[in-house]
C-alpha cells in the first residue's frame, strides 16, 4: 500500500517514528518486508502477532521510603523505565500509555510517593488498550490522581472542585461542554475519597466525608458517587470527538476536523474501546491524514538510543532530559506536557544538542551507526535514525564538513550532529 | 478512623519543600558508559565557568561569518510565526511557548539599541495567584470568609493610605510602595468566566478576551515596533514561556532555566567544530515549515548561550526561599534578567514565569514561601538596577491568570476564581494607590467581580514603552491613572 507517493519503506519508518518510538537496526528491513498494515496489526495487537506480554518495568523495584536514598530510588525508576521504552517489544502500548500518562499528567512532584506513583502508571498500562469509561472509573478513584487533584481534601462539608473540573475540562469533554454547575455537582458527588496512609496507602471511601445527595449533572438528575458520575461523563455526546481529536493531534499532528470526526464516529460506534480507536488513528496515518510533527524530548532520546545502541547511565539520562525540559512522570501541570513550541525554542535546543552529544559518546564501538557516521555512509546513517529518504540537504552539508575521523572517535562527531540535527527533530 | 488514618501523604504545611525527580541534583561526573571510552564529564548543567567566558561579540561575528545562514529572507518571519501559532493552538496544552528566533544581520552585526531604552518585565505567576491574601482587604468579609487562611490584621504590611495591606511575605516591596513607586491593582481580569487555567490564561497573554487570538499582546508590540529585522534577544522569556510574546514577525527567545542553558559536549571533543556543524544545518531553510522552524531555533541559541554565559550573578541567591519551579526562583531569574539589562543588547521585553500558585489544598505555607520569593527577589532586582543606573529605565507588572474563591475550602486552600490582583513598579508609575477594588458587596458565583479590565493595566505599560497602545489593545482603554504625568 502506498499514499501519497510514500514506500513502503517510508510508511514504515513513519510508523515507527509516531507509534513506535524509533527502531533498532536492521528492524526496519524487517518491518518493510512485511508492510505498513501487517505492522499496525503487531502494534495495535500485540497479543495476536505472540509478542509475549511485558512484566511492568518496576517489577524488581522496592521502595524503601528512605529520604536519604530518595534520588536514587527516583533513579531507579526513571532508569526502569526509559529502558523499557528502549527495550519493549511492544512500542506502541509504550508509545500509547505515554499518551495517556500525558492526558492525565499526574506528576509526582506533587504525588511525592512513589509507590503510588508506580500504581498510577501501572493503570494507565493496563488500561492502554481498553475501554475509556473503565480507564476515567479506575482514574477517578486513583490514589495518586486523588493526591494530584485533591480529592482526598474533598469533604461532604467542603467540596474540592480541582478533580471534577479537570475531569470535565481535560479528561472528557473539553470546555464549552458543561458548566460551573456540573463541576460543583461532579465535586460533591465525588467527596468522601481518601488515601489511608495507616492503610497501605490504601484508597477508601468515609460516609462521614461523602455528600450522597443527589445532584443535577450534566442534565441528568440523581447523580449519586462515583459510578454515576463517570457514567454520565463518558456518555455524553462530546467524548469521542475530544478523545479521537486529541489523540489523533499526538500520533498524526495537525489532522484536519472531517478526520477526527470520522475516528470519533468510530470510537463512539465500538463503545469507546480504546484499542480500535488507536488503530483507526494509525490506519488514517497511513492513509495519508498527517502531518509532519516536532518531536518531543523523551520519544527523541529513545529512538536515538535504540539507533545507536548508546549505554547512557541512567542519571546522566535523567539530566540531559531535564535540560531539554521534558522529565517522564514530571508534567509541568494538570494540562500535560507542553507543545511543539516549547520544542522548537533555545532552552530545549541547546539541550539537544549537548544530549545528543552524549548519546554519540556513550555510542558503543560496534554500533552500525557509529560505523555509518565513520564511514561518511550518510545514506546508512539516515536510514538507521529511520529517515530513508535521507537528510536535508543542510543536514548532509554540514555532515559532510565534520571530519568523519576527528576525535576522539571515528564516526562520534557525524552522530551527534546528525541526531542534533533539525532533521530528527521533525517526525 | 481518625483524621491521622485517612490522611493522604501530601506534605504537611511545615515539610520542607519536596524535590520532584526532576528536580534532583544529579551532579558529579558519569561514569564512563564503557571502559574503553574516555569519561565524560558532568551531564548535569552548570553555570559556564566565569573565567573563560566568550564574548558575545565574538559569537555574534562568528555567527555572521558562518554566512548568514538560514537569512530571515528565505522563509518569512510571518509564514515561520503562523507556523508556530498552530503549534501553540494544536498542542492542547499550556504553558509553552514558542520560540523560533531568527538570526538576523542586527544580530551578527552587533549590539541591538541605543542605551537607556525602556524596557518591560513582566512576572506570571502561574496557577491563579490568591489575590485576597496578596493584597489583603480590610473588609470583615474577608476574615469571616477565611478563617483558617485569613492574614491577621496585626501581620499585614501597611499600604499607607489605603485600606489595603500587604501578605507579610511581600515585606521587602514596602519601600516602593513608601518611595511612591508601587502600585496595585484590584478585580483586575479579562471577562473569562470558565475558571479554566488554560482558557483564562490564553486571554492574559492575548489580551483579546472572547475570542481566540494568534498573537500576543507582547507579541504585537514587539511586532508593532519592529525595525528592519527580528532579533530574537528583543524579548526573552525566563522559566517557561509566555505566549504573550508570539507574534506575526518577531519572534523570542525562551531559557526555561539560565543554569541549564548550556551547549556542551564531551572531553576531547572539538567543541568548536560541532557547534559549527550544528550551525550549519540550519541553512539553507527546508521547503517545510516544520523542518524550517526547527532550523531557525540553532543559530539564535547558539548567540543567546553564548550572552547568557556572560551573565553573571544569576544563581547567586541561594539564601532565597525556593519555589516549585525546576530549582528556579524568581528571584534568581530575576538576577539574570537585570544581567541582561545591563548587558545593553536591545532586550526591550522579558517574562519571568513562576509557577506553583494552584492552591487548592493547605496554602498557607506554600503561598508565604512564593510570595516570599517574589518580594526578596524584587528587591533585589530593583536594588541591583539602581546599582547598575538602569533603574529609570524598567517598569514591572506581576500578572496571574486568575484570583481565587472568596471562600476558603475546607482543605486549607482556596479553588479558582474571577478578579485578581497586580502589581506595577516603575520609576513612572503612579505608586502608593490602589486602583480597583475588591467589591465584596457584588460577589458573582462567590468570586471578587473583575473592576478592572486587565486591557487598562497592559495599556498604561504600553504608554510608557511608547505604544502604539491602542493599536495593540483593539482599542482605547481607560488609563485609569496608573502612569505619572
Amino acid at each position: 500500500m502506498t499514499t501519497n507517493g510514500a514506500s513502503p519503506r517510508d510508511q514504515v519508518a513513519w510508523l515507527a517514528r509516531r507509534a513506535g518510538w524509533g527502531l533498532i537496526p536492521g528492524q526496519l528491513d524487517e518491518l518493510t518486508a512485511l508492510g505498513p498494515e501487517a505492522v499496525i496489526d503487531r502494534l495495535v495487537d500485540p497479543d495476536g502477532a505472540g509478542i509475549a506480554a511485558e512484566p511492568s518495568p518496576w517489577a524488581d523495584f522496592v521502595y524503601v521510603g528512605d529520604q536519604s536514598n530518595r534520588q536514587e530510588q527516583g533513579v531507579q525508576v526513571l532508569g526502569a523505565w526509559i529502558d523499557r521504552l528502549v527495550a519493549t517489544e511492544r512500542p506502541f502500548e509504550n508509545a500509547l500509555a505515554w499518551f495517556w500518562h500525558d492526558h492525565f499528567a499526574v506528576s509526582y512532584a506533587v504525588v511525592n510517593y512513589l509507590p503510588l506513583l508506580l500504581e498510577h502508571l501501572e493503570l494507565l498500562r493496563s488500561h492502554t488498550f481498553g475501554d475509556f469509561r473503565e480507564l476515567i472509573r479506575d482514574i477517578t478513584t486513583d490514589g495518586a490522581m486523588l493526591i494530584f487533584l485533591d480529592g482526598t481534601a474533598s469533604t461532604g462539608a467542603s467540596p474540592n472542585e480541582n478533580f471534577g473540573r479537570e475531569l470535565l475540562e481535560l479528561y472528557t469533554l473539553g470546555i464549552g461542554n458543561y458548566t460551573e454547575d456540573d463541576v460543583q455537582a461532579a465535586a460533591v458527588a465525588l467527596t468522601g475519597w481518601v488515601v489511608a496512609r495507616r492503610r497501605g496507602y490504601a484508597v477508601l471511601q468515609v460516609p462521614n466525608r461523602y455528600d450522597p445527595t443527589p445532584q443535577m449533572f450534566l442534565g441528568t438528575t440523581g447523580i449519586t458517587g462515583v459510578d454515576a458520575v463517570v457514567d454520565t461523563a463518558v456518555a455524553h455526546d462530546a467524548v469521542p470527538g475530544f478523545i479521537a481529536g486529541k489523540m489523533a493531534r499526538h500520533f498524526l499532528g495537525d489532522v484536519d476536523q472531517p478526520t477526527i470526526d470520522s475516528l470519533a464516529a468510530t470510537f463512539a460506534a465500538n463503545d469507546l474501546d480504546i484499542r480500535t480507536l488507536a488503530r483507526s488513528v494509525l490506519d488514517a496515518g497511513i492513509a495519508g491524514e498527517r502531518t509532519p510533527q516536532v518531536t518531543a524530548p523523551v520519544p527523541w532520546a529513545v529512538a536515538a538510543i535504540k539507533a545507536t545502541g548508546a549505554n547512557l547511565p541512567p542519571r546522566a539520562t535523567i539530566a540531559l532530559l531535564r535540560q531539554m525540559g521534558q522529565v517522564p512522570g514530571n508534567p509541568p501541570n494538570a494540562g500535560g506536557y507542553p507543545g511543539a513550541s516549547t520544542w522548537l525554542a533555545s532552552s530545549a535546543t541547546a539541550g539537544r544538542f549537548t544530549m545528543a552529544n552524549a548519546i554519540a559518546r556513550a555510542t558503543p564501538v560496534d554500533s552500525l551507526a557509529l560505523g555509518a557516521a565513520a564511514d561518511g555512509d550518510f545514506d546508512l546513517l539516515a536510514d538507521l535514525l529511520l529517515r530513508p529518504a535521507g537528510f536535508s540537504p543542510a543536514t548532509l552539508d554540514a555532515l559532510s564538513g565534520l571530519s568523519a575521523g576527528a576525535a576522539p572517535r571515528p564516526g562520534e562527531a557525524v552522530l551527534a550532529v546528525a541526531l542534533a540535527s533539525p532533521d530528527l527533530l521533525i517526525r | 478512623m481518625t483524621d491521622n488514618d485517612t490522611s493522604d501523604p501530601r506534605p504537611r504545611p511545615t515539610s520542607p519543600p519536596k524535590t520532584p525527580l526532576s528536580d534532583m541534583p544529579l551532579d558529579g561526573p558519569l561514569p564512563p558508559s564503557r571502559p574503553d571510552m574516555p569519561p565524560a564529564p558532568p551531564a548535569s548543567a552548570q553555570t559556564p565557568p566565569s573565567s573563560t567566558p566568550k564574548s558575545p561579540l565574538s559569537r555574534r561575528k562568528f555567527i555572521g561569518a558562518a554566512g548568514g545562514v538560514a537569512g530571515a529572507a528565505i522563509l518569512g518571519g510571518g509564514a515561520l510565526a503562523a507556523l508556530v501559532r498552530e503549534s501553540v493552538e494544536t498542542s492542547g496544552a499550556l504553558v509553552p511557548t514558542t520560540t523560533v528566533a531568527l538570526p538576523t544581520t542586527t544580530l551578527a552585526s552587533g549590539f541591538g539599541g541605543p542605551a537607556n531604552q525602556r524596557i518591560l518585565v513582566v512576572l506570571e505567576m502561574a496557577g491563579g495567584n490568591d489575590a485576597l491574601n496578596t493584597l489583603v482587604s480590610s473588609d470583615g468579609r474577608y476574615r469571616s470568609s477565611r478563617p483558617q487562611l485569613a492574614i491577621a490584621e496585626n501581620e499585614l504590611v501597611t499600604l499607607a493610605g489605603t485600606d489595603f495591606g500587604l501578605h507579610p511575605s511581600l515585606a521587602p516591596l514596602a519601600p516602593y510602595w513608601d518611595a511612591g513607586t508601587m502600585a496595585a491593582i484590584a478585580g483586575s481580569g479579562m471577562d473569562d468566566q470558565s475558571r479554566s487555567h488554560f482558557k483564562a490564561m490564553d486571554t492574559w497573554w492575548s489580551g483579546v478576551p472572547g475570542a481566540s487570538s494568534q498573537t500576543g499582546w507582547l507579541g504585537r508590540w514587539l511586532d508593532a515596533t519592529l525595525e528592519g529585522e527580528n532579533d530574537p534577544l528583543r524579548a526573552i522569556a525566563f522559566g517557561g514561556g509566555s505566549r504573550a510574546l508570539v507574534g506575526k514577525d518577531t519572534l523570542a527567545t525562551v531559557v526555561r532555566s539560565p543554569a541549564n542553558f548550556t551547549l556542551r559536549t564531551m572531553d576531547g571533543s572539538d567543541n568548536d567544530a560541532l557547534v559549527a556543524a550544528f550551525l550549519a544545518t540550519a541553512g539553507p531553510l527546508s521547503a517545510s515549515n516544520e523542518l524550517a522552524a526547527a532550523q531557525y531555533a540553532i543559530p539564535s541559541t547558539i548567540s543567546a548561550v553564548d550572552i547568557l554565559a556572560s551573565v553573571s550573578g544569576s544563581d547567586d541567591n541561594d539564601a532565597l526561599p525556593a519555589g516549585p519551579n525546576n530549582g528556579n526562583t524568581a528571584a534568581s531569574l530575576l538576577q539574570t534578567a537585570a544581567g541582561i539589562i545591563d548587558l545593553g543588547i536591545g532586550t526591550r521585553v522579558i517574562t519571568v514565569g513562576i509557577s506553583g500558585f494552584d492552591t487548592h489544598a493547605n496554602q498557607a505555607d506554600p503561598h508565604a514561601n512564593l510570595l516570599a520569593d517574589i518580594g526578596n527577589g524584587l528587591a533585589a532586582f530593583f536594588e541591583r538596577l539602581e546599582a547598575d543606573g538602569h533603574g529609570d529605565n524598567v517598569m514591572v507588572m506581576t500578572t496571574s491568570e486568575f484570583g481565587r474563591r472568596v471562600v476558603e475550602n475546607g482543605s486549607g486552600g482556596t479553588d479558582h476564581g474571577s478578579g485578581g490582583c497586580q502589581f506595577l513598579f516603575g520609576p513612572d508609575v503612579s505608586g502608593g494607590q490602589v486602583v480597583g477594588d475588591y467589591d465584596l458587596d457584588n460577589l458573582r458565583q462567590g468570586d471578587i467581580p473583575i473592576v478592572v479590565d486587565t486591557r487598562s493595566v497592559y495599556a498604561a505599560a504600553l504608554d510608557w514603552m511608547g505604544g502604539p497602545t491602542d493599536e495593540i489593545l483593539g482599542g482605547a482603554h481607560d488609563r485609569l491613572g496608573l502612569l505619572s504625568a
